[in-house]
């Protein structure tokens, strides 16, 4: 029993991290429909900055988030610029999102490879190897932290999103776009900023998980397809089935790791997402990608 | 991506009416005369040695060649992209490499039969995947791919991650690239050849009506669904020949030279850059990319760089030049005769 419980904890502690992960790739979908496959990989990058600065300066990694966050925001906004802006008409548009930003993230990955090689990296700040622990259980420190600076943060999100102008704004052009143009919303400048804002939560995650999961650059294949079922199982565009299914799928992914071994637990949002996809592709609390 | 009716199609193939003698022959000739110089290419190396480079590079040419045109039968014909077409790459090797290391059965005899297994799971992969479509396709293909992966690390048969070691061919140095070398350019020219029935034929005409609107082609009566699968059944059947042959010459099964995603990308990249939905285009697209990352390597010196070349060029492609080399220049009236396959 106790054991039982003690993996609910260990899951629960990752959960946060995994939807903060995903929050700003289903931002990013519901405002401008690009189904971001870069999106590990920006995190990845981030996770780098932050090692980067930890090993040279010894800066904590949860401080460099100060870094990361308004870095990743201008990489958005810059990105999104390039890449995406004069396109948004087009009716292949989605599809064509998907191949560029999954190119991108090739490049971003040969790009690390060539620049910190393939080595297994992570920083370690004093509490990154120790629990607390409450009565018979045990949970790591980081994750604790992690987690809850995540929530924090996905609140925030939340937050901003409900109660300010701009908020209100991103939230009609994820509605209907053509609408909230008419209506006077700038959806240009909406879209792009909603593109910074999601690489912010990126670079957010990136410095989190530097302290709780070892990296490379290729690892954000593995990651890929992680995120793809955290916002797929959530629904493609919604933030609380984000959240939702990163606890959900968390915990199962951690009972598989207890009893069938961790390498299995990939395996869990792999195959979560590709039922999903074929049985119920509009997810939890979302809509369907394609029309 | 242009939107072409069905009536712009009519008028393109007809465009053609009068072919002169010495085009026709030229059309024929070229073709023709490039299979000859590689069905004699390998005498070069029995004759003088020296030359297994090149007999190297032009099997990884030949290898890419039949990924990017089997590809280009879902992809190109029916615009379902798939980002993980290396998993029939995959189940070819694994299943010959494990026939052969556990029952010592040649995987050049068992590579037809691979590839029609391939084949098979194709048709069940589409079956279920080809309910959906657009990015929602594009997406169940990768997940297919992590799937596939995930499994093979951790099947303990196939050795996980640190794979499968097979047995070298007996034959000498100086020969034995020769078998591969013929087995894949049979390969090769049955894939290409069967994309040019396949896109000359009323099937063919149904997958490209598709990809141009999918609702419409349903609604005219063609069979949309069975057309797709099939499509996609059959663009397995040669990946999963060439797989089984190219385990057997690598000697080694392991999920990272089979299956890692970018090597789906890499195929995508090669048939887009030629022309997605032309015969030749993928063909050509192959071949150029294989020297790309050759040069890549050889002068850049670094692999991780490889990957960052790769993933540029898709991004201009995409951005810049959709219809690809073969679609362009067609479009232009520009396309050398002997190009021209459809």
């Amino acid at each position: 029993m106790i054991q039982i419980i003690q993996v609910l904890i260990l899951g629960l502690a990752l959960g946060g991290v995994y939807a903060l992960m995903s929050s700003g790739m289903t931002l990013i979908f519901g405002v401008m429909r690009i189904v971001n496959l870069a999106h590990a990989a920006f995190i990845i990058m981030a996770a780098y900055i932050s090692f980067w600065l930890f090993k040279v300066w010894r800066v904590d990694p949860i401080v460099s988030m100060a870094v990361t966050m308004p870095v990743m925001f201008l990489v958005g906004v810059l990105y999104y610029r390039v890449l995406f802006a004069s396109r948004a008409d087009n009716p292949r548009f989605t599809d064509i999102t998907v191949l560029v930003t999954f190119a991108s993230a090739l490049v971003i990955e040969g790009v690390l490879s060539y620049l910190f090689t393939g080595i297994y990296r992570s920083t370690s700040p004093v509490y990154a190897t120790r629990p607390f622990l409450i009565g018979p259980f045990f949970v790591p420190q980081s994750q604790v932290y992690a987690t809850l600076i995540s929530i924090a943060l996905i609140v925030s999100l939340w937050l901003f999103l409900q109660y300010t102008r701009v908020g209100n704004a991103i939230r009609a052009t994820m509605q209907n776009r053509n609408s909230a143009q008419v209506v006077g919303v700038n959806v240009a400048l909406v879209s792009m900023l909603s593109f910074g804002i999601g690489l912010a939560m990126a670079g957010a995650a990136g410095s989190l998980l530097s302290f709780i999961f070892t990296f490379f650059p290729s690892k954000h294949v593995a990651w890929i397809g992680m995120l793809m079922s955290l916002v797929v199982l959530g629904g493609m565009g919604s933030l609380m089935g984000a959240m939702l299914s990163s606890f959900l799928l968390a915990v199962i992914a951690s009972y598989v790791s207890f009893y069938w071994g961790p390498t299995w637990a990939p395996i869990t949002f792999y195959l979560a997402l590709f039922l999903i996809l074929l049985f119920r592709p509009q997810g939890l609390l979302g809509k369907k990608m394609d029309g | 991506m242009i939107d072409k009716t069905s009536s712009e199609i009519a008028v393109q193939a007809s465009r053609h009416p009068h072919i002169s003698k010495t085009s026709l022959w030229l059309k024929k000739g070229v073709p023709t005369g490039a299979l000859v110089v590689l069905a004699l290419f390998p005498l070069l190396q029995i004759a003088f040695d020296g030359y297994n480079y090149w007999l190297h590079m032009l099997l990884y040419v030949f290898l890419y060649v039949i990924m990017a045109t089997s590809w280009n039968l879902i992809g190109g014909y029916a615009g379902y992209i798939s980002l993980g077409h290396n998993v029939f790459f995959g189940i070819g090797a694994y299943l010959s490499g494990m026939v052969f290391v556990f029952f010592q059965i040649s995987p050049f005899l068992t590579a037809p039969i691979t590839g029609l297994i391939a084949m098979l799971g194709g048709l069940l992969f589409g079956l279920i995947a080809l309910r959906t479509r657009g990015s929602t396709f594009i997406i169940s293909t990768i997940a297919l791919v992590l799937l596939v992966t995930e499994l093979l690390d951790n099947w303990k048969l196939t050795g996980g991650t640190n794979g499968l070691p097979m047995s070298m061919i007996t034959l000498e140095g100086q020969y034995a690239k020769i078998p591969y070398y013929y087995y894949l350019l049979v390969i090769m020219v049955l894939s290409i050849f069967t994309s040019y029935l396949i896109r000359h034929s009323k099937f063919g005409l149904g997958l490209r009506a598709i990809s141009q609107d999918e609702i419409k082609t349903e609604v005219a009566g063609i069979p949309t669904r069975r057309y797709k699968i099939l499509a996609f059944g059959i663009s397995g059947l040669f990946i999963g020949m060439a797989g089984a042959i190219w385990g057997s010459y690598l000697t080694y099964l392991r999920p990272s030279i089979f299956l890692p995603v970018n090597i789906g990308t890499t195929i995508v990249l090669m048939a887009i850059l030629g022309g997605k939905g032309t015969v030749s285009g993928p063909a050509i697209g192959a071949a150029i990319m294989i020297a790309v990352n050759e040069f890549v390597v050889a002068k850049l010196g670094a692999t991780e760089l490889n990957i960052v070349v790769t993933g540029l060029i898709l991004i201009l492609v995409l951005l810049y030049f959709p219809e690809g080399i073969v679609g362009t220049l067609k479009a232009k009236n520009l396309l050398p005769s002997f190009l021209d396959w459809g």
